[in-house]
């Protein structure tokens, strides 16, 4: 299935902004499952610099400056992208243990072992939490599965916690998240790899998109898709495996990977630092993921 | 030799029973190095050593020498505390360290470049990824380094102790932005004035030279090198950093401008210095700001400190650092634990400096080591931000120890510990005469393309009690200049000159930075505002003197004037503006707070310190006497007391003086000295025109005037120049004519308008548009009124009020004018105030679409 996906960010300013320095991960990234034709970014007013660069991540960044007032910033990402149907469904029945997995892990030195080490450890918006450990050894039973705790784990945080887009902010710290029990899906993958990472399974942060139907018999409405975000879990036999704690799905042919890191700061899909402008700022985001007639 | 044996300072010294000590061997003897030196203390006794402490101690702070301690209350005021007995290295152990440190400094480097490049390291199983992922000084966005750089690690420190089996050990790394270097050469300068005949003596080696490869190595950083001469600037947090002192000292000494994140600007991927309202390329950054904090964008989003956008800039090879961002990642305790496979793998051969035993919790093992050895162990997380830098197991209870131990099994990767050991000391002038305290030496090496070069000595700090085994600055310590001396005296004596000599700073970079100018403009106004303060006191003490001894009424009247002129100009409202009686009836403890009170904006004391915080933070652009001077006002103030004004005020107004005098006298007359002199003139045309107000714009009986004009005069310093024109007792007019008009007289208001008119051409001389600047034409309009003003006109008063409402508005007018000025410069010069902050994410995008 091929899709083109449109997002598009629209930054207002109550007085000129002076300077700004900006860096954008709005790039798809190409995997195994997930194949991308087509990618650029327009920035209006056009930056005075720009230039693209490869993060530690292996995500593709944007790093552009606005170096003359002005009142407006409009960012549009378009990415025609392709998911690969003829991807082999991960086995997960036969992946290992979890202790055995962690054991594995811990040792590994491959490029992948090692890449994936880094998921092992807490980061800044997914710190060592007491919480995570004794929610999350609810669904690490000894000589359970990787994938089946996971799965498990997975299942609950959709169960136990309400989605409430008004609950929680970009920087809403998990404890706060696990308290209320609620949140979107950023929060969600954030509570999940602390849980994932808290049993010593590297576990890492994915952003994307996800393409949205209409109801049946209404036309999608324009800017109604949205950026999502979930996470996936490292099994050495089985390598990376996604799972979306948002839908208590495993992602399949539906969800495109922007980019992935240990938590939401690394990947942020726009950010910035800016001169001037005293006064307040407004934002609006709109994303169209729009499949494509097969050529 | 005057002293009987048994009473010298060294024969009632007392070693410590379970520490080496770098003076005495094992069987009490005077080690050979020491020898020499022994005997001069000897012959010197403890009387005259303690006096040689007082003059060293004087000449640092003098030289305004300070340690920031975060917390403390003397806060910047804190002064460098040197011991007057230096720490002796023979040449021949010095040369094996030498060679040890290179070693280790390529090693050091090597594994950097390793960290931020391939990562061969962790591949091959050397060194575990969670010890660098780990670490909070790994920092992602910087890698990978450019690989053709040689020296990433351009400036390594490391600091050294000789433990309890005598051995020479490495304690600790500093990899980022190592301190202590220009504390070292502070060191040396004040001991070879202090000492001067001993130093002389003792043929030390020279610190020079390793001040001259920094030099060139950070010359040979710059991206361009067709250019002749890069520019290179110091990047500091700012005054209120613990090591102020020597950003600012380096910076002059090197002959580089000293810089805030907010003087410097990224345009088109490169860095600029903002200096004057223009734009100049920076090559190379002496960093002293901690790498996370340099740049809001890619590493710490809270920071203030830094530079958006900096990161990009390095990366793309428009910009070098030194030390590169992601360097502090070596400041590891963890790191000990591997060396010796990482120095087997990279030179094919083990370190010559051991370092302490240590074992990193990460490893199962390790980690049941540790917790089992916890008594006799040092815990150091392996990076910061997670807590105290070092937990001594030893001197914790069975419950800290038990929760340490929690904490460490809860994230064992983010422990090190270390054997526990106890550090040679050194004879150190205490209060029973010397007494031993453990000792760090801090030791620094630059890359060159040739290997490292590593500075002769370095800074010693010793422990703050015999005891006691930590020796930090932030802990109060004191420190000790490091002598490296060679074995052959003689040989050297042609090639030794004193190091004072490197007093003199190199070529002085033309640069102006917004911080800069703001501190010059500040530091001149708020002398001038104490000095008005100080000014006005004296001449109000004097008429108390004389309303107390004729008791005449009309002495009352003029001093109720003067007092309520006083609150006035100082802006201490109400004061004695309230008009109540009792507090002029007694007014002194209203003015002892005008004068003492720190707390009060306005206030004398107040105004000092502003005064002394705005030259700290521009310190490395005045000259050592004028530093000298800032030193004495600073001891002055210090010591102020708090009784009734005094003789002290003429003291005060004379150091006063003579700031502002070797001002004009020691700076080039440059853009710098030009703030100066516009703060000055600004602000003393503001406080005359507001004195002249108070005082002058409602006519007064004539008897009760003429007293309230001679108060003024002598406020101003026009006695004499009145008398010598007229002949007669003060009146309105011809004062006027004096201290508001005349342009000769340097207390007047029209000679400051004058001088400001010159400063703001000078400075705008050099733009490229023709015509007068905003600033220009403000003054030009406050100059030109005053110069069409007559003085029958504005002595003129309303014969019911006594209102002189031509004089009243004319001062009025300029006052504003005046301010406006300086709103203005503030605009064009100074920090900008807006930004950097954050654009918001958009949070509205997370939807739910299930």
């Amino acid at each position: 299935m091929r899709y083109r996906i449109t997002h598009r960010t629209d930054y207002s300013y109550a007085q000129p902004i002076i300077r700004g320095y900006n860096e954008a991960r709005l790039a798809p990234r190409s995997t195994a499952v997930q194949s991308v034709h087509n990618h650029g970014v327009t920035i209006y007013p056009a930056p005075a610099y720009r230039a693209e660069r490869v993060d530690f991540f292996g995500n593709r960044v944007l790093h552009f400056a606005m170096q003359h007032p002005h009142s407006q910033l409009t960012v549009t990402a378009v990415s025609e992208v392709e998911l690969l149907q003829s991807s082999p469904e991960p086995q997960l029945a036969n992946g290992m243990a979890w202790e055995q997995a962690a054991t594995a892990t811990r040792s590994d030195c491959s490029p992948t072992g090692l890449d994936a080490r880094q998921y092992l450890l807490e980061s800044p918006q997914v710190p060592l939490s007491d919480e995570a450990l004794a929610y999350a050894r609810g669904s690490f039973a000894t000589g359970r599965a990787v994938t089946d705790a996971v799965a498990n784990l997975m299942g609950r945080i959709h169960q136990d916690f309400a989605y409430d887009p008004t609950a929680t902010t970009v920087s809403t710290p998990i404890d706060r998240v696990f308290r209320d029990q609620r949140g979107v899906c950023q929060d969600f993958a954030h509570l999940a790899i602390a849980c994932v990472r808290s049993m010593g399974i590297a576990a890492r942060y994915v952003s994307g998109y996800l393409e949205t139907l209409p109801p049946p018999g209404q036309e999608k409405l324009q800017g109604a898709d949205a950026s999502h975000a979930w996470f996936a879990v490292y099994d050495p036999s089985l390598g990376w495996i996604d799972y979306d704690p948002t839908n208590n799905v495993v992602p399949m042919d539906q969800h495109i990977t922007t980019a992935w890191g240990r938590d939401y700061g690394d990947i942020s899909p726009l950010k910035g630092v800016i001169f001037g402008g005293s006064g307040g700022q407004r934002s609006h985001v709109a994303v169209d993921v729009e499949r494509l007639t097969d050529t | 030799m005057s002293a009987s044996p048994e009473t010298t300072l060294l024969s009632r010294y007392q070693r410590l029973s379970d520490q080496p000590d770098e003076m005495f061997a094992a069987n009490g003897q005077v080690r050979t190095t020491w020898q020499y030196l022994a005997d001069a203390l000897d012959a010197l006794g403890v009387d005259n050593l303690r006096q040689r402490h007082t003059q060293a101690r004087r000449l640092l702070r003098e030289r305004g020498v300070t340690y920031n301690v975060y917390g403390d209350p003397q806060g910047q005021e804190r002064s460098w505390d040197l011991d007057p007995i230096p720490v002796l290295i023979g040449s021949d152990e010095w040369a094996q360290v030498e060679g040890a440190l290179q070693r280790r400094a390529e090693l050091f480097n090597l594994i950097l470049k390793d960290i931020y490049g391939p990562q061969e390291l962790l591949q091959r199983g050397l060194l575990p990824a969670e010890v660098i992922y780990g670490h909070g000084g790994f920092l992602r966005p910087c890698h990978p380094y450019d690989p053709d750089l040689a020296h990433p690690l351009t400036i390594y420190a490391a600091d050294l102790a000789r433990t309890d089996n005598g051995r020479l050990h490495v304690v600790g790394d500093r990899t980022q932005s190592p301190s202590g270097a220009g504390y070292a050469l502070e060191n040396r300068v004040v001991m070879s004035r202090a000492m001067p005949s001993l130093y002389r003596e003792s043929h030390v080696h020279r610190l020079a030279l390793f001040f001259q490869n920094l030099r060139a190595s950070l010359a040979a950083l710059a991206p361009n090198r067709g250019q002749d001469e890069p520019s290179v600037v110091v990047l500091t947090p700012g005054p209120l950093n613990e090591t102020y002192f020597e950003h600012s000292f380096l910076a002059s000494y090197l002959g580089y401008t000293l810089v805030e994140g907010g003087d410097l600007t990224v345009r088109d991927g490169r860095v600029w210095l903002r200096s004057m309202g223009r734009l100049e390329p920076v090559d190379v950054i002496l960093r002293r700001l901690d790498d996370d904090y340099c740049d809001a964008l890619e590493l710490r989003g809270d920071s203030l400190l830094g530079v958006p956008g900096l990161t990009e800039a390095a990366r793309r090879g428009n910009v070098a650092l030194a030390n590169p961002l992601g360097a502090g990642v070596l400041e590891n305790p963890a790191l000990h634990a591997f060396l010796p496979g990482v120095a087997q793998h990279f030179l094919g051969r083990e370190l010559d400096l051991p370092t302490l035993p240590t074992w990193w919790c990460g490893d199962p093992d390790s980690l049941d080591h540790v917790l089992a050895h916890l008594d006799e162990l040092v815990v150091k997380p392996i990076g910061p931000g997670s807590g105290p830098a070092t937990l001594f197991g030893s001197a914790m209870d069975a419950s800290a120890r038990d929760a340490l131990a929690q904490r460490i099994r809860r994230a064992p990767h983010r422990f090190a510990a270390q054997q526990q050991a106890r550090f040679s000391s050194v004879p150190t002038l205490g209060e029973q005469g010397l007494e031993p305290r453990a000792a760090t030496l801090r030791t620094f090496l630059v890359g060159r393309p040739d290997g490292y070069a590593v500075m002769p000595g370095g800074l010693t700090r010793i422990a703050p009690a015999p005891g006691e085994l930590n020796a930090s600055n932030q802990a109060g310590g004191v420190s000790k200049d490091t002598w490296v001396v060679a074995s052959e005296p003689v040989r050297e004596v042609s090639l030794m000159s004193t190091e004072g000599g490197m007093d003199t700073p190199m070529d002085r970079s033309a640069a102006l930075p917004p911080a800069a100018t703001e501190n010059l403009f500040w530091m001149a106004r708020y002398a001038e505002r104490a000095e008005h303060g100080l000014r006005l006191l004296r001449v109000i003490q004097r008429l108390q003197r004389t309303a107390q001894d004729y008791r005449d009424p009309l002495d009352q009247q003029c001093l109720q004037t003067l007092l309520m002129a006083l609150s006035r100009v100082t802006d201490t409202r109400p004061g004695f503006l309230a008009g109540d009686p009792a507090l002029l009836a007694d007014p002194m403890p209203e003015l002892r707070s005008v004068l003492r009170d720190p707390g009060r904006v306005g206030t004398v004391a107040f105004n000092l310190q502003a005064m002394l915080a705005a030259s700290h933070a521009v310190r490395d652009r005045l000259s050592q006497d004028t530093w000298r001077v800032i030193g004495n006002i600073r001891t002055r103030l210090a010591d102020g007391g708090d009784g009734d004004p005094g003789p002290e005020l003429d003291d005060a107004i004379t150091l006063l003086a003579a700031l502002r005098g070797l001002q004009d006298d020691t700076m080039v007359h440059s853009q710098a000295w030009s703030f100066l002199e516009l703060g000055r003139c600004i602000e003393r045309g503001l406080l005359t025109s507001s004195l002249l107000r108070a005082t002058m714009s409602t006519a007064l009986d004539p008897r009760l005037e003429s007293r309230v004009l001679e108060a003024v005069l002598s406020h101003l310093e026009s006695v004499n120049a009145y008398r010598r024109q007229h002949h007669q007792v003060a009146q309105a007019r011809p004062v006027l004519d004096l201290v508001l008009l005349h342009e000769r007289n340097p207390r007047s208001v029209g000679y400051q308008l004058a001088r400001l008119k010159a400063a703001l051409q000078a400075l705008n001389s050099g733009a490229h548009d023709s015509g007068l600047s905003t600033e220009e034409r403000l003054v030009l309009e406050a100059h030109t009124a005053l110069q069409l003003s007559d003085a029958d006109r504005l002595t003129r008063a309303d014969a019911a009020s006594g209102h002189r409402p031509a004089l009243d508005q004319l001062l009025a007018r300029n006052g504003r004018l005046l301010d406006r000025t300086a709103r203005r410069l503030a605009e064009s010069y100074f920090s900008d105030p807006r930004g950097p902050r954050q654009l918001t994410a958009a949070n509205t995008d997370l939807q739910e679409t299930s």
